[in-house]
Parts: C-alpha cells; sequence; structure tokens
C-alpha cells in the first residue's frame, strides 16, 4: 500500500535521538496544508511509539510503520 | 606563528572556553578574542530557586567582563555575520574581525513571539528578570490553578520545569495553600520527561503529590481574556498562574549567515563539534541543535573536548579524544533532596536515589561555578 502513497514531505531524523524524530515531525506537520503526506525517517526505537501516539491524539491520521534497511519509516497524512 | 582564536559569545559556554584556553595554551602561540556585550554573567540555574525566594538574586550574578581570565581580549561587541569562507566576522560596531579559529558560544534566544498570547498571559524562570516578576507573583498568590510546562521542545535545563514543579509543591504546603490549589502540569511528549525511565521517577512524584499531568501537549496559543492555554493537539487547559517556559530558537545572525536553517541551532558533528566540512570552526552549548540537554553542563563538558583539540593542534600534538554526549544535572526533589542525573550518547542515565549529598551540590552550584566551572579551572 505504502509504494501507492507519495509523501509531500519527508523528514530525514535518522541519527537523532528521541525526542527529535517527533519534534522533527511536528515541525513538518505544522508547516504541512490539510491532505499532505509526511513521512519520517527514523532509527531511534523510541519514535515507534511516540509519534503514533502523537498522531492518534492530534487527530491525524497514521497511514502505517514500515521497516527499511537499517532504519523505519512513519507515515501520515494531515487531516485538520 | 601566532593563531588568532575568535570566541562569539560571552555567556557559559564562551566564557568557559575562552579561559580554558588561556589555561592550555602560551600567549605567545595564540591571541584569543572574545565578542560579547553582556552587562552582567547570571547563574541561570538559581531561577528556579529565585521564585520561592530560596536564593537571593544578587548572589547569581557578576559582572561578565570579570570572569575572564588574564590574557583574553574581551571585546564589547556582537556578531552579527559570520562568514566561514572568508574567514571573517562583522560585529554590530562595524568592526571585522578575522580569525584561525572561530568557536560559537552563542547559545539560543527566547521567541515568545512564536506563540499568540504569551507576551501578556505567561510567566517563567529562564531570565533574571522573569524570575524576579514570578517570585512577586506567587507571593500575591492565595489560592487557584496552576499551570507549568515548556512549550514546546527543545528548550534549556529539560528538568527545570518539573524542578520548579516539585519545589512549587513544597512552597505552597510551607505557605498553607496547597489544598487550595491545583498543580497542572503539560508536557509535549506522552510521558513527563524526554528520558523513559526519568519519565517514570517524575510521574511517580506527580501521583504522590497530586501534580496532574497532560501529555502530547504542544503549547499553540493563549487566551488571556479566559485565561486558557491551548495546545496543537486540541487539548485546553483554564489557569489562574500559568508558568510557561517560552519557545527557544538558536540566534537569527546564526540563520541569516547560512550555518543553520530558521531554528537557528547549528548542525554540527556530534563527536567533534565542527561545522560542515569546516576543521576550523565550531559550536558548542545551547547554540547547537545536538541531541543532548542545552545545559551549562553540557557546555562544560564539550569545552574539556574542545580546547584541548585546539590547544594540541596549535602546539602541533595529536589528540584523538572527542566529545561523548556528556551531560550532569543535579535537581532538587524535596526537602533536603536532590538527585543528579549523568549521561552520554551511549549511556542512558539512572534516576535512582536522592540524596543529602546531592542537595548540597546543587546548593553551593552558583560558587562552584563562579569560582571555579566558568573560570576554566575545573
Amino acid at each position: 500500500m505504502e509504494n501507492e502513497i507519495k509523501p509531500n514531505k519527508v523528514v530525514d531524523a535518522r541519527g537523532s535521538f528521541c525526542p527529535g524524530p517527533l519534534m522533527e515531525m511536528i515541525k513538518a506537520y505544522k508547516e504541512a496544508k490539510v491532505g499532505d503526506v509526511i513521512s519520517v525517517y527514523s532509527t531511534d526505537s523510541g519514535t515507534k511509539k511516540d509519534a503514533p501516539a502523537w498522531i492518534n491524539k492530534s487527530g491525524n491520521e497514521l497511514i502505517g510503520i514500515f521497516d527499511r534497511t537499517g532504519y523505519y519509516e512513519i507515515m501520515m497524512k494531515k487531516v485538520k | 606563528m601566532s593563531s588568532k582564536i575568535l570566541i562569539l559569545g560571552d555567556g557559559a559556554s564562551g566564557t568557559i572556553m575562552a579561559n580554558k584556553l588561556r589555561f592550555l595554551i602560551p600567549r605567545e602561540d595564540a591571541d584569543i578574542t572574545v565578542l560579547g556585550n553582556s552587562p552582567m554573567h547570571y547563574f541561570k540555574p538559581d531561577g528556579i530557586h529565585i521564585p520561592f525566594g530560596l536564593k537571593m538574586p544578587r548572589d547569581s550574578v557578576k559582572p561578565a567582563k570579570m570572569l575572564f581570565n588574564y590574557g583574553i581580549n574581551y571585546v564589547q561587541d556582537e556578531a552579527v555575520k559570520i562568514d566561514v569562507n572568508n574567514r571573517k566576522v562583522n560585529g554590530k560596531s562595524g568592526k571585522e574581525y578575522d580569525y584561525d579559529y572561530l568557536i560559537i558560544g552563542t547559545g539560543d534566544r527566547y521567541t515568545p513571539e512564536d506563540i499568540p498570547g504569551y507576551a501578556e498571559s505567561a510567566l517563567h524562570f529562564y531570565d533574571y528578570n522573569s524570575s524576579i516578576k514570578l517570585r512577586d507573583a506567587l507571593n500575591n498568590f492565595k489560592g487557584g490553578k496552576i499551570v507549568i510546562g515548556p512549550s514546546s521542545i527543545p528548550y534549556q535545563c529539560p528538568p527545570a520545569p518539573y524542578e520548579f514543579t516539585f519545589q512549587l509543591d513544597q512552597y505552597l504546603r510551607n505557605r498553607g495553600i496547597r489544598d487550595k490549589t491545583e498543580i497542572h502540569y503539560t508536557y509535549p511528549l506522552n510521558r513527563a520527561f524526554t528520558i523513559a525511565n526519568v519519565s517514570e521517577f517524575v510521574e511517580k512524584y506527580f501521583e504522590e503529590k497530586g501534580i496532574i499531568l497532560h501529555t502530547l501537549f504542544n503549547v499553540e496559543s493563549i487566551d488571556a481574556k479566559s485565561k486558557k492555554v491551548n495546545s496543537l493537539e486540541g487539548e485546553s487547559v483554564d489557569y489562574d498562574l500559568l508558568v510557561l517556559i517560552p519557545p527557544h530558537r538558536g540566534q537569527q545572525f546564526i540563520t541569516d549567515s547560512g550555518l543553520a536553517g530558521p531554528s537557528g541551532f547549528i548542525d554540527v558533528d556530534r563527536y567533534k563539534l565542527n561545522y560542515g566540512n569546516f576543521d576550523n570552526v565550531f559550536a558548542l552549548g545551547d547554540a547547537t541543535n545536538l541531541p543532548v540537554s542545552k545545559a551549562g553542563a553540557t557546555a562544560h563538558f564539550q569545552s574539556e573536548y574542545l580546547a584541548n583539540r585546539i590547544a594540541h593542534e596549535i602546539s602541533g600534538d595529536v589528540y584523538f579524544e572527542s566529545y561523548d554526549g556528556a551531560v550532569a544535572c543535579t535537581t532538587v526533589t524535596g526537602p533536603g533532596e536532590a538527585i543528579t542525573l549523568y549521561f552520554t550518547y551511549e549511556r542512558p542515565p539512572r534516576a535512582n536515589f536522592n540524596s543529602k549529598m546531592d542537595y548540597l551540590l546543587k546548593w553551593t552550584s552558583a560558587d562552584t561555578y563562579f569560582s571555579g566551572m566558568v573560570r576554566g579551572i575545573m
């Protein structure tokens, strides 16, 4: 499914420790338009828990968490 | 040939670096110039205690120029532009400064303007005057709802908001108005602190003391009229007294010089502290974008590596050490008790126990800082 979606913004937060990736995602969210898809690349395992919690609380949509080679990608859609 | 070392900033980072370098490098081998325009050097950790009358403000400041060791050229000027390709810095005075080594220790700045309503409604304890203003507001407080938190991440001294909250709880008990006061704590993440095991300790304390925690709360706006603080995530909390750490950014001239994006924080090598491909341009302390606490202790550990590296290079020696991400902070947790956290990039902190020794360490930290640390002795 993820191959069909092209993010409007990719945040490469690999190598950054918690809470860096989440804060980068929030920064990208603030700058994005409703309907935009944001992808965050992270190597910090904590982001797997923190980012979905934030996406859920803020009422946005988690498209998925995908394992990549040496990192993972969190994809979200700004719905509000 | 004598090297020219130019240091930008006369706060903790710039002053410690200059003093350490002067100890390590003979005067004939290097000129050390510091650009800064602070009349006073403020020991910021005292800002947590001033609002409760636990520290007298006058004990937390010293004239900035008195803190530089002999042989340092301290110039009352402020950098407005850096040209790393041509090794030049322009000062506000119109003067131009050239260098062989550039060390950026210009810290960060508060940007309350990033939050609508902040200026009319929020108090904080992150600078000298604001701590005194908050002291007076607390003195007049008779009970109600106090909301505390950082508005966003990053901010200086990550434990400071919870340390302030611990002390506020005790202060209100001492005044006999704790039962008339609700304390609410907001935090941008889904826990009470950035680091999970410290967070467990803080949350346990909050539960014991009846402090209400609101997680995933990134402040978006404040409605001063209806006294509500609103989060980006869609939550609103009412307040009678709002203690909100303002948003932080790096210095504007860093962004204008092309050394950082809009955040103003400089990307440096996490182990070597140099900027980009330049092996003669460094940043330390709050000015960097490193994933470590923005704290004086960070600048102190970084300066230990950086001053030694530059001194070795100038003398023709080799130096293989690097900065390992060391940070330490001591926070007061209750009457006569404190806890010290020490961590590096690879080693998370352990929050195991409170101790009297840590409390004494914290209580004498301004004296230790002004008499030893900032002088480059420790």
